[in-house]
This record gives C-alpha cells, structure tokens and sequence, in this order.
C-alpha cells in the first residue's frame, strides 16, 4: 500500500503544478484562432544567385524581418522553412496588404548614366513608355485578357530598350545611410536619400560627368527606370556634393512611404514571391474558436455523463482521471510552447477520445473477469494487466501516424499531429497509473468494494462459462 | 446479443463492396466533371478565397442579404468573371469569393469595388486564403506522403507485433474507410459543393490511426485467444474475439461520436466538415473491424489451410477463463 500512497501524491502533486502552469503562462493561440495574416514567402533563384543557400535564404529573412519590423506591426514573427521559403506572421492584421506591398519588391536601387549619343532617343522612348502605362490601367479596367497580355509584352520591350540607354555605376543602395518620405506639392510625393560618405564621393562624381551634358541620370529600381533628372551644367567642376538626392516619379504618399521604408530596409538578394496568404479577421478568430469549444466541451460533458452511467463507479473514476489528464495535456502544450491551431484543438479532443477509450478498455476487461467469477481485487488487477497488450498496440499505431504526419505535412497538419501525439503519449500515462491508483484507492474502502458498483446486473454466483457480452 | 460475424460475412463484404464502388463512381463523374476525384479546395490547385461579412455598423446596412447578381457584376469588371460566388450566412450577408490567385494590387481593387457596390464589409470578420499553384501542389504532395508513410509504419508495426497476415488484412481494412469516406466526400462535393483541403488530409490519417485501434483490440483478442484454444477452428475464435470485444468497439465510437457530432453541429465553420469527415470515417472504421478485418482474417487462414492450429504448439495461460463461443446463450 505504500507504493500507491506515493504514487497517490504524486499525481496529486502533478494536478496541482498542472494547474499552477496553466495559471501562470498563457496559452499560446495561433493565428487562426486570434486573427492575424500569415504570409509564405518563396525566394527565387535568379541568374546572378542560381542556388538559394542557407546563407542568402537568412540574408533574405533578415532583410524581410526589417522591412516588417519597419510597419509597426507588434509579435511579429519571421521564420525560415525548408530551402527556400519564408514564414511570416503578422498577429492582429486584418488586411496584410501593406506588409504584402513592402515585401514584393527586391529594391534594388542603382544609379546608371546615360550613354553619350542617346538624348533623342531615349526621350522619345520614355514618351512612348508613358502611354503605354496609361493605357495598361485602362485595360485592366475592362479586363480584356489579351490585350492586356499584349501591352506587357510592348512595354518589357520599351523597358528593354530604355535599360540600354544607360551604363552601370558603381552606387547602389548598399551606400544608403537614410531614405524617407517626403512631401513636394499638394499629392506629389518624393523620396529623399542620403548616403553614406563613399556613396556620397561616388554621387558627386557622377553627376560630374554628366553635368550640362544633356544626358541624364537614371534612377532605377529593380531594373525599372523611375526617373532620369538631367544635372545643371553649373555642377560640371564638383558634382552634386553633400550626399544627397531624391527620386521623384509622381508617386503617392503611400507609394512613397512603401519605397523609403524598402530602401531603408537594404535590398534583397534575390526576389521573393508571396505564395500562400491566410488571413483571418480578429473577431472571426474568437467566434470559430468559441463555438467550437463550447462544442468541443459540450461533447466532452455528455462523454462524462455516459461514463459514469455505463460503467459505474469505475466511470466516475476514469472521469477524474480524464480530468486530470486534460490538465496535465495543457499543462504539457504551455510548457512546451505548442501554439494552439483549430486543427490542434481538434487533435486535442481526439486525443480524449484515445484517453476515454483506453479505460473502456480496462473496465470492459474487468467486468469480463468479474462475469468469469473472479474476486472484484483481482479482476481490477487482471483488467489493467490484459488491456495493457491492446493499449499499448492502438497507441503506437496512432503515434506511427501522427510521426509520419509531423515529418511530411505542413504548418495546420503538424499542429494537429504534434498535439494529438502529445495527448496520446500523456494519456498512456493517465490511463494505466491514474486510473489504476485511484481505483485501487476506492477499492480500500470497504463500502465500496461492491461488485455491483462495476458491474450491473451481475449474477451473485457466475460461473465460469457466463457470456461475456 | 450475440452477432454471427462469420455466417454472414457474405453480406458485410457485399455491403462494404457496394459502399465502395458507389464511392468510386462518384469519383469517376467527378473526375469527369471537375478534373479531380473529389473537388479539390483552392489549398490544392492553387487561388484566393475571400470571406466577407457585412459590417453591420447601422441598423440598416444587414437588413437586406446580399445580391449576388451585384457581386457578380462586380467581379466581371475586375476581369474576373469566372469566379465561384456564395451568399452564406443566417441572414444572407456573408459573401464567400473563390477566384484565381490574386496578387495584392488585384486582391484591394477587388475589395475596393466590393466595399463601394455591394456594401460595407467589416475587416475584423475577414478571411483571406491565397495559396499559388506551386505551393498548392506541394501541400497536396506531402499530405499524400503522409498518408502513405504512415500505411507503411503501420504495417511494419503490425508485421512486428502481430503477423504478417494480420497486417496486410488490417491494411486491407484502412483503405476501405479512407475509400468509403474519400466516396462520400466525392458525393458531398458533386452534390453540395464540398470542398477538400488539407484538413481532410488530417481527417484520413486520423480516421487511419482510430481504425486501426479498433482492428489491433479485435485482433489482439484473437491473438491471445489462439494462444489459449489453439486447438479451436479460427472462425471459433473471430466470432468469440468480435464478440467480446464488440462493447467496447461501441461504446468507444460512440462516446468520440458524442463531441465529433457536437462539433459538427455546433461547431465553427472550419471544422464542421472535418468532423463530418471523422464521423463517415470512424463509422465505416468501426464497421470495418468489427466486419470485415475479423472475417478476411478467418477467410484467409481457411483458404492457406491454418483454419486451426493444432493443440501442439499451444501455450496455455494459467488463468484462461476465455467462454469458448458456443458456450454463449
């Protein structure tokens, strides 16, 4: 008996500090249930970067993790997966259409000067280009696919041929000390730069040689020209010193703030491509999280009822062990940090299902043997010993499941494997050493050591050859 | 009660078959109709799915349910004509979008539109899903990978533990539940326009991994029973396994069915189906075990000629108190 007064306190002790946990550390709730937008990134090899290695994918996840932290947005979290993807996550964004803009472009900044022998042509290809635009945000208006497709196509050649027009330099945004937003006139918005002091030498020499030339200045960004300014002539002898400048290409405020703020953030290596996008509203969240808790619980209820109705006495004991085991699951989540998904509260409830199944298990074992004529002690005894075997066998096969779903699925699957993995393994536990304890406690009183309290209906004197169901 | 499992097996292999083959003709039209078994959800094909719903800020603005002719129109001057639109909701003012995979430009000159034709829309009941197509396919790839690396463990598992047979027939028995439920979800899709995604995929490896449980209780009876009456016919020792194990393959599906039920009834919008697919499944599982595993287990050894296995390599448990089943009243 003194093997089951300390394994008695101890699972006493465990409820309590099951309790104490789950008071003291919050429970982790993932996006689905408190809203928030979850974006995946997937970085895409170019020609100079043929192959995402680890190296430029944290490179790229740095960059990322600058650009979000830059929107203000609080908790957020960046994360790599696999090769070459990108989690991000964004608690509390209703419409991540911000975070989506800022995170599209590369933002690469180059400045490049005009070859000598362009001027005409490349204003009458920037005139052509301009109306070309024009006429895309018409088309997309309509919606007529093709010629839409062929517009592109028309103003991929005129990007080509403007690219042409200039020739690599040596400053980028990698000489950027600062760049911000600001105002010119009325709805007219530039974005300021400054660089740092090599960018600074590199600027003035630059609009030295092109200074009362007549040929300008290209500003690109990502390989698309967004302005060419032409440099007064009166800069010929030092360049525009100072170290700075500011593109203008009639954007907006948003459209601005979105530039600076990529800019400040530094460039990316290679491209990234937004592939999945979840977002779910904040209060939608907490409505789908309640209703199916209520749900999940009202379940739950009527599984006790039905327990202590069947089986009697040994119902109500796997009832306070099912409790127990509900706290000391959670318990385990907080403690371990697993963030709570819908498809993980689902796993949660099944792994109850595994719990209330296994001391069906043991009383139908036990009640078998009481029919069969056994004393009440060593029924009890012989029922955890032999549900042991089958026990042992569903749970392994359900964890071989939930192994191979951790291993190969996503982000909703693994929440969902990793919890019900986790309730299974602690409801091995509960079922074969709190059940086991508390009814061997029950069973040392004597006004409960009644076979009729395990059993219905039971024959006073069975005899061996009674049915068994 | 005593059920005859062995007697009738003709009838529960009949059933089962009738089950599954109108499951794959279900399939067959859907693939006909839709390109897919069952109809695929945009997680798998890729594409944005956009959940709407009225802010109800003014009394006025949620009294009339939503138009979806309005929508429509809306739609068709964006350039996306084609797309899927459903008016959900109590009072008709939930609007469920599905179009090709929008980028973000696309995606708020859509929202733009809707908010200034077809009413205000609360942002904090929003629901934006876009998966392109790549990742759509690598989702859909690794479900499967899943579901199969876990035949495989299972299997070996069951090799290990029970033996071969037994493993293989339990095999047998998983693909018929996750035929029987992929079947009714083909229905479901054709009929109802049910959508899978990769909850479903979870919904298939757990109904795998409770399936499972309820064939390893049965056939860990007959093993323990083989070991005790070796000397009995295996048809014996099914229907007697079955037969006492058969409350407790009851009562465990029905006290899962209690909150599984709850959910799907009262739960939120994303786990109704997945809980109607567990229901389907643990349903056809338990049927499976009970029916269909015990007795392709006792056919097999027939036909391979170990119906009994001969009271010389028996081992005896000295507190065997098993009811030999002809016993039973």
């Amino acid at each position: 008996m003194g093997r089951q007064r300390s394994l008695l306190a101890l699972i006493l002790i465990l409820a309590i500090a099951a309790i104490v946990v789950l008071t003291q550390l919050p429970m982790r709730l993932g996006l689905d249930l408190r809203g928030g937008s979850q974006l995946t990134l997937q970085a895409i090899p170019t020609e100079a970067v043929p192959e995402i290695t680890p190296d430029k994918l944290e490179s790229v996840r740095a960059v990322v993790e600058r650009r979000i932290n830059g929107l203000g947005v609080s908790e957020s979290v960046v994360q790599t997966i696999g090769e070459d993807q990108l989690l991000v996550q964004l608690p509390g964004v209703s419409d991540p259409e911000q975070a989506e803009r800022v995170l599209g472009g590369t933002a690469q900044l180059d400045f490049r000067s005009q070859r000598p022998g362009s001027e005409s042509d490349l204003q009458a290809e920037y005139t052509a280009r301009q109306i070309l635009l024009a006429e895309q945000q018409q088309l997309q208006g309509n919606g007529d696919e093709a010629a839409i497709a062929q517009n592109q196509r028309a103003l991929e050649e005129s990007d080509r041929a403007l690219t042409s027009y200039f020739e690599d330099s040596n400053l980028t945004g990698e000489q950027l000390r600062n760049a911000y937003a600001a105002p010119v006139s009325g709805t007219s918005w530039e974005v300021g730069l400054e660089f740092n002091d090599e960018g600074g030498r590199q600027f003035a020499e630059l609009t030295r040689q092109v200074a009362g030339t007549g040929r300008s200045l290209g500003i690109f960004i990502d390989d698309e020209l967004l302005s060419a300014p032409t440099v007064e002539a009166r800069y010929a002898e030092t360049g525009i010193a100072g170290g700075r400048a500011s593109i203008t290409g009639g954007f907006d405020a948003q459209r601005a703030a979105d530039l600076a703020l990529q800019l400040r953030s530094g460039a990316l290596p290679v491209p990234v491509e937004i592939v999945e996008n979840r977002t779910v509203g904040a209060t939608l969240g907490r409505d789908s999280i309640q209703r199916s808790l209520y749900a999940g619980i009202a379940g739950l209820a009527l599984v006790l009822i039905y327990m202590v109705i069947y089986y009697r006495l040994p119902g109500l004991i796997a009832n306070l062990a099912l409790v127990i085991y509900s706290l000391l699951t959670l318990a385990v989540f907080n403690l371990l940090g697993v963030t709570l998904t819908l498809p993980g509260i689902a796993g949660f409830i099944l792994s109850i299902g595994m719990a209330v199944d296994a001391n069906v298990l043991i009383f139908e074992r036990t009640r078998e043997e009481l029919r069969a004529g056994k004393t009440l002690y060593r029924s009890v005894e012989s029922g955890f010993y032999r549900a042991f075997s089958s026990i042992l066998d569903s749970n392994v096969t359900t964890l071989i499941a939930c192994g191979a779903l951790f291993w190969l699925g996503s982000g909703l699957v693994r929440g969902f494997a990793l919890t019900l993995a986790l309730g299974v393994m602690v409801s091995m536990f509960t079922a074969l050493t709190c059940s086991r304890t508390l009814m061997l406690f029950a069973l040392s009183f004597p006004s409960l050591r009644k076979p009729n309290l395990f059993c219905p209906n039971l024959a006073p004197s069975s005899s061996p050859a009674t049915p068994a169901s | 009660m005593k059920l005859h499992v062995i007697q009738q097996r003709q009838t529960w292999w009949l059933t089962s078959l009738t089950m599954i083959l109108s499951g794959i003709v279900a399939m067959v039209i859907s693939w006909q109709q839709l390109g897919a078994p069952l109809r695929p959800s945009i997680e798998f094909v890729g594409g944005t799915r956009l959940q709407l719903e009225l802010a109800c800020t003014r009394s006025d603005t949620c009294d009339a349910p939503i138009d979806p002719a309005a929508v429509r129109e809306v739609l068709t001057a964006q350039g996306l004509g084609g797309s899927s639109i459903q008016v959900v909701g109590d009072n008709q003012t939930s609007l469920s979008i599905r179009t090709s995979t929008l980028d973000v430009e696309s995606r708020t000159a859509l929202l733009t539109a809707l908010n200034q034709d077809v009413g205000e829309f609360d942002p904090a009941t929003t629901q934006i899903d876009t998966v392109g197509p790549v990742i759509g396919r690598q989702l859909f790839n690794s479900g499967i990978q899943a579901l199969l690396a876990s035949f495989i463990g299972i299997t070996v598992y069951l090799s290990i533990r029970f033996k071969p047979d037994f493993a293989v027939l339990a095999l047998v028995s998983l693909f018929h539940d996750v035929l029987i439920t992929m079947g009714a979800f083909a229905l479901l899709g054709l009929v109802l326009g049910i959508e899978v995604d990769s909850l479903f995929i979870v919904a298939l490896l757990t109904i795998v991994g409770f399936s499972v449980n309820d064939t390893v209780v049965i056939y860990d009876r007959i093993r323990e029973m083989l070991k005790v009456h070796p000397d009995w016919h295996i048809d014996d020792i099914v229907d007697g396994a079955v037969n006492q194990t058969l409350t407790r393959t009851i009562n465990t599906t029905l006290t899962t069915m209690l909150s599984l039920v709850a959910i799907f009834l009262f739960g939120g919008e994303t786990l109704k189906y997945f809980a109607l697919a567990l229901i389907i499944g643990f349903i056809a599982g338990a049927y499976s075990s009970i029916f269909i595993a015990s007795t392709m287990l006792a056919w097999w050894r027939e036909r391979t000629g170990r119906a009994v296995l001969g009271s010389a390599e028996g081992i005896t448990l000295d507190d065997a108190v098993l009811p030999r089943p002809e016993d039973a009243v």
